[in-house]
C-alpha cells in the first residue's frame, strides 16, 4: 500500500495538490471562469470615479482621469433623483408587502382542497407564469389591460366604468400594476415551498387537534401556521436580501423596463432602469456605473444584515 | 350505527372553510391560466373578426393564418431558430460545465476550497454592474456573436448550489470504490457520478432551458447583427411597439381585408414563445422543486 510506504508522513502541499489534481482542474476551471466574468467586470468600477470615455475600450477603464465623487455628486443633486429614490423605495417595499403574503395563503388554500386532482391541477397551473418571460408577460397585459383589452372593455358592459381606464399609460397605475403582475407571475413558484413545508407535517397533529375539538380554522391556525413559520422566516430573509431586486415579486428592473413607457415615467423609473437608460442609450457610462454602484452597495448591505438578523432569530444564516 | 356517529361531522365552519377555499383555488386558476387560453384563442381567429370584439372562450372564425405567416415571415421564423440553437447549445454547455465544476468543488479534501466557495458566494451577490460587464464583452470580443448567448451563463452560482446539494448525497463509498479499483479522478466522475446524475442534469436543465429560451436581454444590448435576434428580442420589440395606442388604431386600419394583423402575429408568437414551455413543465416538476428548496436554503 502506498500509505505505509510513505511511512506515514505528512505529504507536502505540492503532493497533495498533485494527488487531487483533477478535481483541482475542475474546480479551478470554475474559479477562472468567475474571475473573467464577474471580477473582471468588478474592476470595472473603477469607471464611477474616473473620466472614462469609451473609445479607449476596456484598459481606458484604468488610465482615465480621477475625478472623484463627481458622478454621485451629480446624481444626487439630479433634478430627478429623489423621485427615482421614491420610486424605488416604493415599489420595492409595496411589492414586498403586498406579495409576500400571498403564496402562503395560497399554499394553505390548496392544502385544504381535499380532491386531489383537483389541487394538483390548480397547483401545476398556478406557477406556469413563473417559466414565462417578463416580454409575454407585458403582452398579455397590452392584451388585456389597453384601453380595447379584455378587462376594459369587461367593466364598460358591466357598467363600473363609462370610458376605458388607461391601466397601462396612466402614471396612476404602475405601482398597482407591478404588484399586480408580480404576485401573478410569482405566488405560484412561492407556494411549493410553502406547500412542501405544510405536507410534512405530522398528519397525527391534525389527528389529534381533532379529537380535542379544533375546527379546521383551529388547525391552520394552530398546527399548519406554527409548522410553516420557520419556512416563512426563511424566505422572508431571502425577499428582503433581494429587496431592490424584486423579493418574491419578480424582477423590478424588467417590469420597469418593460411596463414603464413614456407616459408613466414618473411613477415607473427606478434607480436601475435610470442607469441603465443613462448608459446604455446616452452613453454617459461612468455616471451609470457610479448609480449602479450605489445601488450594488445597498443590496449587499440588506443581503447581509438580512442574514445577521435570520443567524440571531433563528440561529441560523444562508451563509 | 356506531361508525356513522363516530365519524366527524362536517360543521358549518368545514363548510365556510371549503367555500372560501374554493374560491380562492378557483380565482387563482382563472386568473393564471385564462390570459393563455385567450390569447391562443385569438391566435386561432380571423384577425378582422377579432377586431370586431366578443370573443372570449373560443374562436369565431377559425384560422391558422396567423401561425402560418408566421412561419412564413424570415425574421421570425430566424428568431425562433436562434431561440432554438441557443436554448440547446446554452444548456448543454451549462449542464456540462455546472457538473464538471461543482464535481471538483464537491470534494471535502479539496485544498483551497473554502477560498473557492468564498470567491462563488461574493459573486452572487456583488457585480460591476451593466457597463463594466458590457465593456468586458466587448474587449474579450463576445458582442455580436452566437457565443454571448452561451458561454456567459455556462456557469451561476445557483446552479453550483444545486450540483453540491446533490453530490452531497452521493455516497462518498461510491467513489472510494473506484478508487481502490484504480480509477483515477476523472475516470470516476465520468464512468461512476454521471451514469446516477439524471436528476442533476434534468434540474439544471430546465432552469438553464427556460432562461435560455426566453432569454431577450442579451440580445437587445449585447447583439446588433439582425440574424441573431432570438425570439423573445423581437417580441419584446413588437410589444414595445404596439405599446403606443396611435401606432396600434393605424396599424389595424392597415391590415383591412386580412386574415392577419400585428395583434394576431404579436399573439401567435407569444404563444410559440409560451407553448413548448406549456408542453413541458409540467413534466418536470419534481426536479425544480427539488431546486427551488436548494436555491431558497443556499440564497
Amino acid at each position: 500500500m502506498t500509505g505505509s510506504a510513505m511511512g506515514g508522513r505528512k505529504p507536502s502541499l505540492p503532493q497533495r495538490l498533485w494527488r487531487q489534481r483533477t478535481m483541482q482542474l475542475f474546480a479551478l476551471a470554475g474559479v477562472a471562469f468567475l474571475l473573467i466574468f464577474s471580477y473582471a467586470p468588478m474592476t470595472g468600477l473603477l469607471m464611477a470615479f474616473k473620466d472614462f470615455r469609451f473609445e479607449k475600450g476596456f484598459s481606458g477603464i484604468f488610465t482615465a482621469d480621477w475625478v472623484g465623487l463627481k458622478w454621485i455628486r451629480e446624481f444626487v443633486m439630479d433634478y430627478n433623483f429623489s423621485q427615482l429614490l421614491r420610486n424605488t423605495i416604493v415599489i420595492s417595499v409595496l411589492k414586498m408587502i403586498c406579495t409576500f403574503p400571498v403564496p402562503i395563503l395560497l399554499a394553505i388554500a390548496i392544502n385544504e382542497v381535499k380532491v386531489s386532482p383537483v389541487k394538483r391541477v390548480v397547483q401545476t397551473v398556478s406557477y406556469l407564469p413563473y417559466f414565462i418571460s417578463w416580454v409575454v408577460v407585458s403582452g398579455l397585459c397590452i392584451q388585456f389591460l389597453s384601453s380595447t383589452g379584455v378587462v376594459n372593455t369587461a367593466m364598460i358592459k358591466l357598467g363600473w366604468i363609462a370610458k376605458p381606464l388607461n391601466l397601462l399609460s396612466g402614471k396612476q397605475y404602475f405601482w398597482g400594476l407591478a404588484v399586480f403582475t408580480g404576485i401573478w407571475k410569482e405566488m405560484g413558484w412561492w407556494s411549493i415551498i410553502f406547500l412542501a413545508a405544510i405536507t410534512s407535517v405530522d398528519q397525527a397533529m391534525y389527528e389529534a387537534a381533532t379529537i380535542d375539538g379544533a375546527g379546521r380554522l383551529g388547525r391552520i391556525r394552530y398546527i399548519t401556521f406554527p409548522s410553516i413559520a420557520p419556512t416563512v422566516t426563511v424566505v422572508l430573509i431571502l425577499a428582503l436580501g433581494n429587496l431592490l431586486g424584486g423579493g418574491l415579486g419578480g424582477s423590478t428592473f424588467e417590469q420597469s423596463f418593460l411596463l414603464g413607457n413614456t407616459a408613466n415615467r414618473e411613477t415607473s423609473e427606478i434607480i436601475q432602469t435610470y442607469s441603465f437608460r443613462m448608459g446604455m442609450s446616452k452613453g454617459r457610462y461612468s455616471y451609470a456605473t457610479s448609480i449602479g454602484m450605489l445601488q450594488s452597495i445597498i443590496s449587499v448591505l440588506l443581503v447581509f444584515s438580512s442574514n445577521a438578523v435570520a443567524k440571531r432569530v433563528s440561529g441560523r444564516g444562508l451563509f | 350505527m356506531l361508525a356513522r356517529r363516530n365519524r366527524i361531522r362536517y360543521t358549518r365552519e368545514d363548510w365556510l372553510v371549503d367555500i372560501v377555499v374554493y374560491i380562492i383555488v378557483g380565482v387563482v386558476f382563472f386568473i393564471t391560466s385564462y390570459p393563455f387560453y385567450y390569447s391562443l384563442v385569438i391566435s386561432l381567429n380571423n384577425a378582422q373578426d377579432t377586431a370586431r370584439g366578443g370573443i372570449y372562450f373560443w374562436p369565431r372564425m377559425w384560422t391558422f393564418a396567423s401561425y402560418s405567416s408566421f412561419f412564413g415571415d424570415a425574421t421570425w421564423l430566424f428568431g425562433l431558430l436562434v431561440s432554438v440553437a441557443r436554448t440547446i447549445v446554452g444548456t448543454v454547455i451549462t449542464v456540462m460545465f455546472t457538473m464538471m465544476v461543482s464535481y471538483g468543488l464537491s470534494d471535502r479534501k479539496l485544498i483551497f476550497r473554502k477560498g473557492y466557495m468564498g470567491l462563488i458566494i461574493f459573486s452572487m451577490y456583488f457585480s460591476g454592474g451593466l457597463i463594466p460587464y458590457y465593456m468586458l464583452l466587448r474587449s474579450i470580443h463576445l458582442l455580436d456573436s452566437f457565443l454571448v448567448y452561451v458561454i456567459p451563463s455556462a456557469l451561476s452560482a445557483f446552479f453550483i448550489f444545486i450540483a453540491l446539494s446533490f453530490y452531497d448525497g452521493i455516497p462518498g463509498e461510491l467513489r472510494e470504490s473506484g478508487m481502490l479499483d484504480g480509477a483515477s479522478d476523472l475516470v470516476i466522475f465520468i464512468r461512476i457520478i454521471l451514469p446516477i446524475s439524471l436528476p442533476l442534469v434534468a434540474t439544471i436543465a430546465i432552469f438553464s432551458g427556460v432562461g435560455q429560451w426566453n432569454a431577450w436581454f442579451d440580445s437587445a444590448f449585447f447583439v446588433k447583427n439582425k440574424g441573431l435576434r432570438t425570439l423573445g428580442y423581437l417580441l419584446m420589440e413588437t410589444i414595445n411597439q404596439a405599446n403606443v395606442p396611435t401606432n396600434a388604431q393605424a396599424a389595424l386600419q392597415s391590415m383591412a381585408g386580412s386574415k392577419v394583423s400585428p395583434f394576431s402575429i404579436r399573439v401567435t408568437a407569444m404563444m410559440i414563445s409560451v407553448i413548448p414551455i406549456l408542453c413541458i413543465y409540467p413534466f418536470l416538476q419534481r426536479y425544480f422543486i427539488t431546486g427551488l428548496t436548494i436555491g431558497s436554503v443556499k440564497g
